[in-house]
């Protein structure tokens, strides 16, 4: 199973190169069937990796720009009068789909962020009083310029605890862009990509996250830190944080063959999950989440 | 800024406010008693005024009402006891300006002021009244005060009832073993600290050094104790009636009899020291702000800071205003056998006013027989046949109404029996003085002590007999038969019961007050009283140091005990954090403890590890720093982790982790 995972993601890392740890916990969040949310400037290649990830999962794959303009229906699917049937037949948007990327997410109205919040969530979309499972896995990568871009909606808070991870891909090194520009056309590259992981076996891999063994030592720790974060803050992590850390560290320690978690596991994908869900603290306005949780992780002791 | 504004302008929330009036309202049992009635009366109102306000939004408000209110009150307080100096006026002053600061207070900060002026009025009361149910009544608004502070600190969410009562009684019980050391241990204050508790009543109402008619039976519905009295060595308990001996009384007006003003002390010769049986009585004396001391008939040996006077009773050197416990030891054989021309005439002055009549009473008697016994007996004959009657309210009598009595009305109480009986003697030839004190006492098998109230107080007569010395004669057991054997109240309930009195209280009351529930819970209580008075106030400067002797610590002083409660409460913190510490400990697991350890050990070797580094981590960080090393370490972290992460740990591998690490370093 590991090893399965290590080609998946050692193919994706071809891709993308120079930006091991991000794809490393891009494939993280997939595993611990979480949302991923890319926050950075654009052309650094937030789209290439969610459509490398698609496609060597063979799985199905959509994209949507967010605009000010869109509407909720936009994306959802909209229930159009058939003349012939004579009735109403619902269309099915473009969420309807396995790998979803959205782009610019921050973009579009609130209105239609929170259109995607019961699909994010539930994994299913209710329209005009009818329920559509969405199929699985679903997983929804949703990317944004930073927040200070003119025109933009910062997501609401209820939305950025639903993703479970926030990572930024950053300008590779020296040495990685040569490779890049040297290198083979990216999109070439996307189009000669093989399925790694059936879809039937990534849901296996997924269940087994959950299997990853956190010992009672792990859990203190844990929620050490969950006290900490709400000692210090006036919003510290809230449950579901705690529960999707766990998840998160599961699928990292599964990801280095352990069958169960380590303080290290945690703290390797603590910062991607807990820095944008501490970034809205209102006493400390100067300080970036990242900040919060680097300082989280640096100062909870492991018991 | 915003949260501090609207933090001053709440209102108190009302639950806090409830527990801080019942705790108030306990302290009132102590004011009622002592202080002027209309003290109480405000601070009751002013609370009850408080509870209507506060919802309103209502308070005093403006500076100068306040000072005016302040200064009427200080004018009230002067007025009622005529000063402000001495305990009362000043609890009353206080009170006042607390009800004053109830009605003004309304911000958290001022709740608090509250409170710890409630803590002030709980040590007020024990100026007022230091008796076991005063002392319950503070302790129980003590506690209550702390309750009250609890609820307002969690006045967000007002919540159940007991959690504040169950932190308050964690507190006090916490608190309890320090009490119980302060109390053994601190320094008494001694007698050099001139301190006056309170004004004492029981000069008005008790026993006076004047035996005038109707002085005693006024006391007979006094239910005030005046003294306990144990007998330690339970072999010793006298076997006829109990005449406590109080004063003589030497002076005779008719009716009237008076203690000589400066009694002079007397020594006894170790000659007369008894034969026969000595009694040794153990007495708590309520305090009456007096010199009176109490003790069977007739003491020998005095307590300390007591002496003998003539008529052989004992006398305190110092007036008694604080609860005095004393050892003593009676004889009913003790006798003086000399009687001193001076002390003969002083025992057969009379005054002027005495009438014809009774002096011819008198005479009649001397006539009729030769020798002084017969004389007595001629006394007690007429007692016992001129229709005498036992009353407790037999009438007004003036000091010169002696034939009054004895030819017309012939109704009265024991004092009247004493006083006349006294007289004739005199008159008769026979030195005589009247003996006051007090008779009986109730008998609590619960606590094994006698209780001896005002009510018991007694008094009857002398007579000097060439053969036997002085001699008691009781007249009043003449005319009451009974009475001596029993104390008041038990005589005058089987008086009514028989029905030669007019019953004193309702039927169903007299009944209850003779159930056998009641008068248990009554012996159990006055028990508990005793107690108190004996084992805590009467722990006093001379018994603690007896105390401390007896344990083992020899008394240096104030300073030295200062220090030794110092250092006895820095050695329980000590165990009580070496316990915590110990209790914490125990708690975690084994591995942990070893891999400290190891850390430990490692961290000597130069590789610290951080808190909040993960074992995987420090193993490969310390490997690095310390190659030679790096591989024990790597397979100590590797225990460490699936012993303290892996699913199901193998118990056979803390051994060989526990071997790793105490090999580690070696």
């Amino acid at each position: 199973m590991t090893n399965q995972v290590d080609a998946f993601t050692k193919q994706i890392c071809e891709v993308i190169v120079g930006k091991n740890q991000a794809v490393k916990l891009a494939v993280a969040c997939l595993l611990a069937r979480g949302h991923l949310l890319i926050e950075d400037i654009p052309g650094v290649g937030k789209t290439t990796l969610s459509q490398a990830l698609a496609r060597s999962l063979a799985l199905a794959f959509q994209r949507i720009q967010f605009t000010s303009d869109l509407l909720p229906a936009d994306i959802l699917g909209n229930s159009i009068f058939d003349r012939s049937k004579q009735r109403f037949v619902f269309h099915r948007g473009p969420l309807f789909s396995q790998v979803v990327l959205i782009d610019e997410v921050n973009r579009a109205t609130a209105k239609t962020q929170s259109a995607l919040l019961e699909a994010m969530e539930e994994y299913r979309i209710s329209i005009d009083g009818v329920t559509y499972e969405l199929p699985e896995p679903f997983f929804v990568i949703a990317t944004q310029n930073p927040q200070h871009a003119v025109g933009t909606f910062p997501l609401p808070e209820s939305q950025l605890d639903r993703f479970l991870m926030r990572i930024e891909l950053g300008v590779p090194d020296r040495a990685s862009e040569r490779a890049m520009l040297l290198g083979m056309d990216r999109r070439e590259m996307l189009k000669e990509l093989k399925p790694v992981i059936s879809p039937r076996t990534l849901v296996e891999i997924q269940d087994s996250v959950r299997k990853v063994h956190a010992s009672p030592a792990l859990l203190d720790y844990l929620q050490d830190l969950l006290d900490a974060s709400r000692q210090r803050h006036s919003t510290g992590l809230s449950p579901r944080a705690g529960l999707v850390l766990l998840h998160a560290s599961q699928a990292w320690a599964l990801m280095h063959g352990r069958d169960m978690v380590l303080p290290e596991d945690i703290q390797a994908v603590g910062i991607a999950v807990m820095a944008h869900r501490l970034g809205h603290d209102i006493e400390q306005p100067g300080r970036s989440g990242r900040t919060l949780a680097d300082n989280l992780l640096h100062s909870v002791p492991v018991p | 800024m915003s949260m501090s504004r609207s933090k001053r302008d709440r209102s108190i929330p009302r639950r806090p406010l409830l527990w801080l009036a019942a705790a108030l309202l306990f302290t009132l049992p102590p004011m009622f008693r002592s202080l002027a009635i209309w003290v109480p009366c405000l601070f009751l109102l002013a609370l009850a005024m408080k509870f209507w306000m506060e919802p309103r939004g209502y308070r005093l408000r403006f500076a100068i009402f306040k000072l005016m209110l302040a200064a009427v009150a200080v004018l009230i307080i002067f007025a009622s006891y005529n000063s402000l100096k001495g305990i009362e006026p000043a609890v009353s002053l206080l009170v006042v300006l607390i009800s004053l600061k109830v009605l003004e207070a309304h911000t958290a900060r001022e709740f608090q002021v509250m409170v710890l002026m409630g803590w002030v009025i709980c040590l007020c009361g024990f100026f007022l009244s230091q008796d076991f149910a005063a002392a319950l009544c503070l302790l129980s608004a003590f506690a209550l005060l702390l309750v009250a502070l609890i609820q307002f600190h969690r006045a967000a969410s007002p919540g159940a009832l007991w959690p504040p009562l169950r932190t308050a009684c964690k507190l006090l019980a916490q608190a309890a073993p320090l009490i119980v050391l302060l109390f053994v241990l601190f320094p008494r204050i001694g007698t050099g600290f001139r301190f006056e508790f309170r004004d004492l009543r029981a000069a008005g109402t008790g026993f006076s050094d004047r035996l005038s008619p109707g002085s005693i039976a006024s006391l007979a519905n006094s239910s005030d104790i005046a003294f306990r009295a144990e007998f330690p060595g339970s072999n010793t308990r006298p076997i006829g009636p109990m005449y406590w001996r109080g004063a003589v009384m030497w002076h005779c007006d008719g009716m009237e009899w008076r203690v000589p003003y400066a009694p002079a002390s007397i020594s006894r010769a170790p000659n007369q020291s008894p034969s026969g049986i000595t009694i040794q009585q153990r007495i708590t004396l309520a305090p009456h702000g007096a010199r009176w001391m109490f003790a069977l008939d007739r003491p020998f040996e005095t307590p300390q800071g007591a002496m003998l006077v003539r008529g052989d009773y004992i006398r305190s050197v110092q007036p008694i205003r604080k609860t005095r416990r004393y050892e003593v030891v009676s004889s009913p054989e003790v006798t003086r056998n000399d009687l001193t021309p001076y002390e003969r005439k002083e025992a057969l002055e009379l005054p002027a006013s005495i009438s014809p009549a009774v002096r011819e009473l008198a005479q009649s008697w001397v006539a009729q027989n030769s020798n002084s016994r017969a004389i007595i007996n001629s006394a007690l004959q007429f007692f016992r046949t001129q229709g005498f009657r036992y009353s407790l309210s037999p009438g007004e009598y003036k000091k010169d109404d002696l034939e009054q009595f004895l030819f017309h009305r012939r109704v009265g109480f024991c004092e009247h029996y004493a006083a006349s009986f006294g007289t004739l003697m005199r008159l008769a030839g026979i030195p005589a003085r009247v003996v006051v004190g007090y008779l009986g006492g109730e008998y609590n098998d619960l606590g094994d002590f006698f209780l001896v109230r005002q009510a018991d107080t007694h008094a009857w007569c002398e007579v000097w007999l060439p053969e036997s010395g002085w001699t008691r004669v009781d007249p009043t057991n003449i005319v009451a038969p009974g009475r001596a054997s029993l104390d008041l109240n038990s005589f005058l309930e089987g008086r009514i019961a028989s029905g030669q009195m007019e019953p004193r209280r309702s039927a169903f009351l007299a009944r209850l007050a003779r159930s056998a529930i009641f008068t248990n819970i009554r012996l159990a209580w006055e028990t508990l009283n005793y107690q108190w008075d004996t084992r805590l106030l009467g722990f006093d400067a001379d018994v603690q140091d007896v105390f401390l002797s007896s344990i083992g610590i020899a008394n240096h002083g104030p300073y030295f005990l200062i220090v030794e409660v110092l250092a006895i409460a820095v050695v329980m913190l000590v165990i009580y954090f070496g316990w915590m510490q110990l209790r914490t400990r125990s708690r975690v697991n084994p591995v942990k403890v070893l891999y400290e350890r190891f850390c430990r050990k490692i961290a000597r070797l130069g590789a610290q590890r951080h808190p909040w580094e993960g074992p995987s981590d420090f193993s490969m960080r310390a490997a690095q720093l310390l190659p030679h090393e790096s591989e024990r370490i790597q397979q100590i972290s590797n225990t460490y982790i699936s012993l303290r992460y892996a699913p199901e740990p193998d118990a056979i591998m803390l051994d060989t982790f526990a071997k790793e690490v105490s090999a580690f370093g070696r």
